[in-house]
């Protein structure tokens, strides 16, 4: 079992950075090459891209969190805030990927 | 024996097999079992009065309050201590998903057979119905209710009647076993055809795929080896010839196959058998039992020692994976082998055994 969920995590990881990379780097080299518009598509794909992706990672993990958290507080209520930051903490995801999506926006566009 | 996991729920569970809310829900509940100084206090308790007292601060005490109205002794503390455990196992039979629900109960089938052999000895023997429900563990499918109506009825042959009205799936074995019974009057017929049968039914249900039905399997693999080799030691012991040794084959153990447990039954003593054994898991856990088997000369040193392994397996699923179904069966025994240390607790209690006597009557792993 935790076998099998290292492969399927190892493969969505490399999936991920195998996709993710390769389109900012052909925002990058879109901007170089071609007019400015494509550049500007090139990095809004890219930016929806990375929010995209780390909005349903933290929606998965969220609501993992959140079974497991209301299956423990069903048992030991004292424990309620421990759950909470538990369940906070999967946020982070989603802000680092906002993060980068404003980055990858905010990317200078460079004359060819 | 019907399909728990397909019976009507009467709320929603996590579906599938997603294990987050059940097994972080019990081990909530693991938090709260008794640890070893908590039953050794109990054991210096002077009196049940003073155990049921400390007892009253964990989680028997509504069971406790609720029982003992009718007064503090150990007959009622023991009814208290078997309503929680009924209780537990209910609890969390109800919060599982599907998948988990379908693997425990076909693991708890055991208690069924259990039951229903105490109920048949019992009735073989001629006991009182108050006798019977002493030995009685409700911890399967067949629930307290349900144990009593059998135990209430006139003989064995009452008990595989009703069995067949009732419509369970042990009527097949209990009818088989009972054509054998009316022959030759003993009863092993009739248990052999129940093993035998809940050895089949659980192996074929658990034949699915998946790392929790693989461990389901192993721990059902382990219980029937255990059954194997303590008949292999049984029949040693009795030292019988005419009778075929398969035909007390369980079919489905792990290490102990029939071309193994027949070369096991043929060996001309129990040190051979020990031999044949050192290079299995059970090899060292035999070995330990040997020595205590030379001063007391009786099969229940080896049945002790194989079942203790057997819980100590089962409990330490628990540390395997976080999201899988090893954490509720593991704590699922954990509950009823404490149930049944209180329970040797209070009797020793009762009767004025001495602390040391229920120590060792203890099933600590």
């Amino acid at each position: 079992m935790i076998k099998n969920r290292l492969a399927k995590w190892v493969f969505g990881s490399t999936f991920v950075v195998t996709t993710l990379i390769p389109t900012v780097a052909f925002a990058a080299e879109a901007e170089a090459a071609s007019g400015e518009w494509q550049s500007y598509v090139a990095k809004a794909f890219a930016a929806a891209f990375a929010i995209g992706v780390s909005a349903l990672a933290a929606g998965y993990a969220m609501a993992r969190i959140g079974s497991a958290g209301a299956g423990t507080l069903a048992e030991r209520p004292e424990v309620a805030t421990f759950v909470i930051v538990l369940q906070a903490l999967a946020e982070l995801i989603v802000l680092l990927g906002f993060v980068a999506a404003i980055l990858i926006v905010n990317m200078p566009v460079t004359p060819a | 024996m019907s399909d728990v996991a397909t019976k009507a729920r009467t709320r929603t569970v996590p579906a599938g097999g997603d294990y987050g809310y059940a097994n972080a829900r019990i081990r909530g509940m693991r938090s709260r079992l008794l640890d070893r100084s908590y039953l050794d206090m109990l054991i210096e308790a002077p009196d049940v009065k003073r155990m049921v007292q400390d007892l009253a601060d964990t989680e028997y005490g509504p069971d406790l309050e609720e029982t003992l109205i009718h007064g503090v002794d150990a007959a009622n503390v023991d009814i208290a201590l078997k309503n929680n455990m009924v209780r537990t196992f209910q609890k969390v039979l109800g919060f599982l998903n599907d998948d988990a629900l379908y693997l425990v109960t076909t693991l708890l089938g055991r208690w069924d057979v259990f039951n229903l052999k105490t109920i048949l000895r019992a009735k073989h023997m001629h006991l009182e119905v108050d006798e019977i429900a002493d030995g009685l563990l409700p911890a399967g499918q067949l629930n307290e209710v349900d144990l009593e109506a059998l135990s209430s009825v006139e003989d064995v042959r009452a008990v595989v009647d009703t069995a067949a009205t009732w419509g369970l799936a042990f009527t097949a074995p209990l009818r088989e076993g009972y054509t054998e019974y009316m022959k030759t009057g003993d009863l092993v017929s009739i248990e052999l055809a129940l093993d035998r049968y809940y050895a089949e039914w659980a192996s074929r249900r658990l034949a699915r795929r998946g790392a929790n039905a693989k461990l389901a399997r192993r721990v059902l693999a382990t219980q029937i080896d255990v059954g194997n080799l303590v008949m292999v030691l049984r029949l040693q012991k009795e030292d019988v010839e005419d009778i075929d040794v398969a035909d007390f084959f369980l079919p489905g153990g792990a290490i102990v196959g029939i071309d193994l447990y027949q070369e096991l039954a043929g060996m001309s003593d129990i040190d051979e058998v020990l031999d044949r054994l050192r290079g299995t898991p059970y090899g060292r856990t035999l070995d330990e039992a040997a020595t205590l088997f030379l001063e007391q000369n009786s099969i229940a040193v080896f049945e002790r020692a194989l079942e203790d392994l057997l819980t100590r397996r089962t409990l330490g699923l628990a540390k395997g994976d976080p999201l899988g179904v090893g954490v509720s069966v593991a704590y699922l025994w954990a509950k009823q082998n404490e149930v049944t240390n209180l329970r040797i607790i209070v009797k020793g209690k009762a009767v004025g055994m001495p602390t040391s006597r229920v120590r060792e009557e203890l099933i600590l792993v």
